[in-house]
C-alpha cells in the first residue's frame, strides 16, 4: 500500500536538522521506500508486513531509528496523550465481545458535539493526504487514523437502542445498509455489531451502518477504537468489494497497543474542535494484554546470513533503537519483540534482516559463493530451440511473441479462465495458428512477401491435472507464390489436397500445408522435432571418384506423385548419388542427376546403362515419357 | 626463351606506362595476359624446355606475369575520372533477404548465457501451475493479503485436495519448490526463465511477459554471496562500470527481502532525468525463506540461500537503452517493429 506523508506533521513526531531528501533518502536504503517527494509529501511505499510503518508516526519512529545510522541527528517525539481512566464496565454501554474476533474493544462517549468545519491546519493536512474534509467528527477521524495508523469510528450515540452492542459473526444472508448507502448482503463469518434492539449497526473494520451514523443533528458520539481480527476483515472486505482505507490497515493484523494511542488522542481531539466532554471512563475490553514475544538466535547465525561479522554492542544498539529489547547469554541473543512489531518478527532470520538493513546492504561485502557447481539439466532443449530459430532466421524468417490467452472460437477445446480480461483473451491457446494468422493479417498490406514463426507453449488439457505444454514451433508464409504440392491427409483448416503431416518412426512430428485464407503454415511439436533430431550424423566418406551429372527431363500423367518417383530412383538405383528437382514445366519435371561410384569413375557406357534401367523402371511404374 | 620473356614484359610494361585510358588497358591486358597473348603463348611453350632449367623459366615467366598485372591495376588507378570505366558504388544492391529473432529471444540468450558463466542451470517449469506452489508452497496462505500484489489468472478447472487450482503463474517463483524437489540435495543454482501472467493491461504492463528466476542454495550462503551475484550479473550484462545496491523490501518466500537497484546507465548513478536519483528499480531478490526450504524438501538448518526474480523485458530495456514507449510493442507482429532489431 502506499501512503502519503507530509512533511510538517512528520516533524511533530521527528525532531531532527535533516532536509526532507535526506530523510527520503535513508529512510529508502534502511526501511520504507520513499517513492518521491511532491509539495513537501513524502510517497512511501509500505510492505504487508510493515503495516506498523502506514502512518505518521510510524514514519517518525522508523526515520529516527534510521537517520542516526547515517550520522543524522535524530529524536521520536512520543504521541502526548491526556490522562486515560480504563474500566472494562461502563454505565454509558453495555457491550458483549466476541474476543477471538475483537482482540481489543474500546469505547468512549463524548457528549454535547457542535458539529462544524475544522481548523485549516487539520483540513490542509487532510487534503495533502488526499482525504477531503466534511466536518470535524468525521475529519477527526481520518486524522488519527493517519497520523497513528489505526482506524476510528464514530457512531451517532443515541442511536445505539437500548445503549448496547453485541459484536459477533454474521449470520449467512443477513442484510446491512452501510453509510455509503449500499445494502450488502453478507455470506456469513463478517464482523458486525447489533444493538440492544437487534438492528445491525455497524460492519465493523469497514464500514459503519447507515442506521447509526453521525449526521448534523448528533449531540452525543460515541468514539469507537477496536482492533480487529485479520482473516475475517480481509474475508468481508474481499468478498462484499469494500477496500476502505480501515479494511486495508485492519486485514494486516495491528497491535492492540495501539488502541491506547488512538481513543486518547481522539479524545483530546474531540475536546480541543467540537467542544465536546468526554466520559471520565473509558471503555476498555482487552482480556490478553500484550505480552513481548521472544525471538532467540546467535552472533554466529547472524554473521554467517551476513557474510561479515557484527559487533554484539552494535547489534544491541540496532536492536534497541527499533524499539526490541535484547539480552546476550555467550553467542546467545534474546530478543524481546515490540508490540507493534509482534506481526512481522517470528524467527531468527526476521532479526537478521533488522540488524543487515540498519547495519547498511551497502556495508556487507560482495562476493560470489564458493562451492561445488550443480550437474547440467540433463536433455535440455534450449540449445536446439535456439539452434531451430536460427535457422528458421536464415531463411529469412521473422520471429515473433504472440499472446498464448485467446478467443473460444480460437481455441475450442482449451481451458478457459475464471477471471479473463475479456472474451478475446478468455482461453488458452492449443494451437499457434490462430495467432500466427492474426499475426499475418496485421501484415496484409506488406508488399513483399513474408515468413512469421513463432515457438512457445500450447496447453493441452489433461482431466484432473496440469495441463501438458507443448513447446511448440509455428509459421506462416504470406503472399508466396509457391507452386508446391502437397499431398496426403485432408485437415481443418487447410485447403483440400494441400496438408501433410510429417512423421518420424509412426510418431507426428508436425504438419504443413496451404490454408484457406492462403497462407502457408506449419506447425512442430518441438518436443518430438528434437527427439528426431541428432546432433551429429555418422562420417561418410567423401566420394573419392567424380560424379558425371546430367538433366533428364520426363512427362508423367497427371496426378502422379513426384515424392513417389524420386524414392523410386534412390531405391531402385545405387548409382544414383543424388538427384533433384529443377524445373516443372506443363507437367514435364526436369531433374539432375549424379552418377557416382564409390570405387570408380563410371564410363559413359556404365551410365548410360543406369539411365536406361531408370528410364525403363519409371516408364513401367509411373508412365513416364522422357523428353530429351 | 629468357631474353623473349624479358623483352616481352619489357615492351608490355613500356605501353601500358603510356596508355591514358581504361580501354586501352583492357586492350593491352588481352594482347599480353588473354588466352592468346603473347606472354601466355610463351607459358604455353614450357614444355619444350628440358628438366631443370624448366623451373627457373617457370618461375622467371611468373615473375613477368605479376609484374604486368601489378602495373596494370596501378595504371588503371592513376587514370583521371573520365579516363576511368564507369562505376556507380551509391546503387542500391541487392540484399539478401534477412531473418529476425526477436528481442526477448536476444535478451533471454544473454541472460541465461551471463548466468551459465557462474554455473547456473537454466530451467523451465510449467506456466499453468498448482496454487500451491505458486504461492502456499511459497508462505502465501489463501488468504493473505500479500497476494494482492500479484494480479492472478485462475483457470476454471476443479481444484487438487492438496495443490489447489490451477493458476497461470504470476512469477517465475513458482519454480523454486519444483527445483528443490527436482535436486534433492544442494548445490542448487538455477536460473528459470518463462512465461508469466497477471490481469493489468497498460503501457508499461502486459497480461503475458517473461521473468527469470534466480536461486541458490547450498551451505553457508549469505547476503554477501546474493550481493556478488548481482554485482556480477550487473557488469556482465549491463557493462563494467554499472553497480548494484539492495533496499529492504518484503516478499513472504524470503527473509530478509531486497529490492535490487542498478546505476542508472546514462549518468552511471550521478543522478539524471531517466532515473531516480542514479538508480533504476531491477526487481525484487531475498534469502529464501525457512518455511520456503522446509517445502522444497530441504533442511533450513542445514542450507541457506537466496532468490532474485525479475522481468526479462523491463531488464533488457534497461540494458539497450531502447526507449520503446509502449511495452505492448513488444507483442505485436508489425513487421515494421520486428523488423528493426
Amino acid at each position: 500500500m502506499d501512503i502519503k506523508i507530509p512533511d510538517t506533521w512528520l516533524r511533530d513526531f521527528l525532531k531532527t536538522k535533516a532536509t526532507s531528501s535526506e530523510v527520503a533518502k535513508y529512510l529508502s536504503l534502511s526501511g520504507p521506500s520513499v517513492e518521491k517527494i511532491e509539495k513537501s509529501v513524502y510517497f512511501i511505499e509500505v510492505t504487508t508486513n510493515r503495516v506498523d510503518i502506514a502512518s505518521v508516526v510510524g514514519v517518525a519512529r522508523e526515520a529516527a531509528a534510521i537517520l542516526p545510522q547515517f550520522g543524522v541527528k535524530a529524536r521520536l517525539q512520543p504521541v502526548k496523550l491526556p490522562l486515560l481512566k480504563f474500566s472494562n464496565k461502563v454505565g454509558y454501554l453495555e457491550a458483549e465481545v466476541n474476543h477471538n474476533l475483537c482482540p481489543r474493544f474500546s469505547a468512549v462517549l463524548i457528549k454535547n458535539v457542535q458539529i462544524g468545519q475544522s481548523p485549516d491546519w487539520m483540513k490542509d493536512r487532510l487534503a495533502a493526504v488526499g482525504v477531503r474534509p466534511i466536518n470535524n467528527v468525521v475529519d477527526i477521524s481520518n486524522y488519527v487514523m493517519h497520523e497513528l495508523g489505526q482506524p476510528v469510528h464514530t457512531f451517532d450515540y443515541d442511536k445505539i437502542r437500548g445503549a448496547k452492542m453485541i459484536l459477533m459473526e454474521s449470520r449467512k444472508g443477513e442484510r446491512l445498509t452501510t453509510l455509503d448507502g449500499k445494502t450488502h448482503t453478507l455470506s456469513g463469518g463478517d464482523i458486525v455489531i447489533e444493538d440492544g434492539e437487534g438492528r445491525l449497526i455497524d460492519l465493523a473494520g469497514i464500514m459503519g451502518g447507515g442506521n447509526s451514523a453521525v449526521d448534523e443533528g448528533t449531540k452525543n458520539v460515541l468514539l469507537f477504537v477496536q482492533t480487529y481480527n485479520p482473516v475475517n476483515i480481509r474475508q468481508t472486505s474481499m468478498s462484499l468489494a469494500q477496500r476502505t482505507e480501515a479494511a486495508t490497515l485492519f486485514e494486516k493484523g495491528l497491535d492492540p497497543e495501539l488502541v491506547t494511542d488512538g481513543i486518547g488522542r481522539g479524545i483530546e481531539l474531540f475536546v480541543k474542535l467540537t467542544g465536546g466532554k468526554a466520559e471520565k471512563e473509558i471503555l476498555d475490553i482487552y482480556p490478553n494484554p500484550y505480552k513481548a514475544k521472544k525471538v532467540t538466535t546467535d552472533i554466529d547465525f547472524i554473521a554467517s546470513r551476513l557474510g561479515t561479522g557484527v559487533e554484539k554492542e552494535k547489534i544491541s544498539q540496532i536492536l534497541r533503537s527499533l524499539g526490541f529489547e535484547t539480552a546476550w547469554r555467550g553467542k546467545i541473543l534474546e530478543v524481546l519483540v515490540p508490540s507493534f512489531r509482534a506481526g512481522d518478527i517470528e524467527i531468527p532470520e526476521d532479526v537478521v534482516e533488522e540488524i543487515a538493513r540498519l547495519y547498511g546492504y551497502h556495508n556487507l561485502p560482495s562476493e560470489l559463493m564458493p562451492g561445488d557447481l550443480p550437474e547440467p539439466l540433463k536433455d535440455a532443449p534450449f540449445g536446439f530451440e535456439e539452434k531451430v530459430k536460427n535457422i528458421l532466421k536464415g531463411y529469412g524468417g521473422v520471429e515473433v511473441y504472440t499472446f498464448s490467452l485467446v478467443a473460444l472460437e480460437e481455441a475450442p477445446t482449451g481451458l478457459k479462465l475464471k477471471n479473463p480480461l475479456g472474451k478475446e483473451s478468455e482461453y488458452l491457446r492449443t494451437s499457434l495458428m490462430p495467432s500466427l494468422l492474426t499475426a499475418a493479417r496485421q501484415n496484409a498490406g506488406e508488399k513483399e512477401p513474408f515468413h512469421l514463426f513463432e515457438m512457445a507453449n500450447v496447453y493441452l488439457p489433461k482431466k484432473g491435472d496440469l495441463p501438458d505444454e507443448k513447446m511448440t514451433l509455428g509459421g506462416i508464409v504470406g503472399e508466396l507464390n509457391v507452386k508446391s504440392e502437397i499431398f496426403s491427409e485432408d485437415a481443418a483448416h487447410y485447403l483440400p489436397n494441400r496438408h501433410i503431416y510429417l512423421k518420424v518412426k509412426g510418431k507426428i512430428l508436425g504438419e504443413f500445408g496451404e490454408l484457406s485464407q492462403g497462407y502457408l503454415y506449419y506447425e512442430f511439436d518441438a518436443e518430438a522435432l528434437r527427439e528426431a533430431y541428432r546432433e551429429i550424423e555418422s562420417f561418410k566418406p567423401i566420394p573419392k571418384y567424380p560424379a558425371q551429372i546430367e538433366d533428364l527431363t520426363f512427362s508423367f500423367p497427371s496426378r502422379t506423385k513426384i515424392g513417389e518417383v524420386i524414392d523410386y530412383v534412390f531405391s531402385s538405383n545405387k548409382s544414383v548419388a543424388k538427384m533433384e528437382l529443377g524445373d516443372i514445366y506443363n507437367e514435364n519435371y526436369t531433374f539432375r542427376l549424379w552418377y557416382q561410384h564409390p570405387d570408380k569413375t563410371l564410363t559413359d557406357i556404365e551410365v548410360e546403362k543406369v539411365r536406361n534401367q531408370l528410364t525403363k523402371g519409371l516408364k513401367n511404374k509411373f508412365g513416364a515419357i522422357v523428353k530429351s | 626463351m629468357r631474353e623473349e620473356i624479358i623483352s616481352t614484359k619489357n615492351e608490355a610494361m613500356a605501353q601500358i606506362m603510356d596508355a591514358d585510358s581504361s580501354a586501352e588497358l583492357e586492350e593491352l591486358r588481352i594482347s599480353y595476359l588473354g588466352r592468346s597473348g603473347k606472354l601466355t603463348s610463351l607459358i604455353k611453350r614450357l614444355k619444350e624446355i628440358p628438366g631443370e632449367e624448366r623451373k627457373e623459366v617457370g618461375i622467371l615467366i611468373n615473375d613477368s606475369k605479376s609484374a604486368i598485372e601489378s602495373l596494370l591495376a596501378e595504371q588503371k588507378n592513376k587514370l583521371g575520372e573520365v579516363a576511368r570505366e564507369w562505376f556507380d558504388p551509391t546503387i542500391p544492391g541487392i540484399k539478401p533477404k534477412r531473418g529476425h529473432l526477436h528481442l526477448i529471444t536476444k535478451a533471454i540468450g544473454e541472460i541465461s548465457e551471463t548466468f551459465k558463466q557462474i554455473g547456473f542451470v537454466r530451467v523451465r517449469y510449467p506456466e499453468a501451475e498448482w496454487d500451491w506452489f505458486a504461492f502456499e508452497g511459497l508462505n502465501m496462505p489463501k488468504a493473505h493479503p500479500a497476494r494482492d500484489e500479484w494480479e492472478t489468472f485462475f483457470v476454471d478447472t476443479s481444484a487438487h485436495p492438496t495443490y489447489g487450482q490451477i493458476v497461470l503463474t504470476p512469477h517465475t517463483s513458482s519454480g523454486q519448490i519444483r527445483e528443490m524437489k527436482r535436486v534433492k540435495t544442494p548445490p542448487i543454482r538455477m536460473i528459470n526463465i518463462a512465461k508469466c501472467y497477471r490481469r493489468q493491461i497498460d503501457a508499461s504492463h502486459v497480461p503475458m511477459f517473461h521473468q527469470f528466476e534466480g536461486l541458490v542454495i547450498d551451505k553457508g550462503i549469505s547476503v554477501a554471496h546474493l550481493k556478488g551475484t548481482l554485482d556480477y550479473f550487473a557488469r556482465n550484462f549491463f557493462g563494467k562500470e554499472r553497480k548494484t545496491r539492495l533496499r529492504p523490501f518484503h516478499f513472504q518466500f524470503t527473509e530478509p527481502s531486497f529490492e535490487v537497484d542498478v546505476t542508472c546507465g546514462i549518468c552511471l548513478g550521478k543522478g539524471c532525468k531517466v532515473c531516480k536519483e542514479g538508480w533504476l528499480e531491477l526487481g525484487g531478490a531475498g534469502m529464501v525463506h525457512p518455511t520456503v526450504l522446509k517445502n522444497g524438501g530441504i533442511d533450513p538448518k542445514v542450507y541457506s540461500g537466496f532468490a532474485f526474480g525479475w522481468g526479462v523485458e523491463r531488464t533488457y530495456m534497461m540494458k539497450s537503452g531502447l526507449s520503446i514507449p509502449d511495452i505492448r510493442l513488444l507483442y505485436s507482429s508489425d513487421l515494421g517493429f520486428l523488423k528493426q532489431f
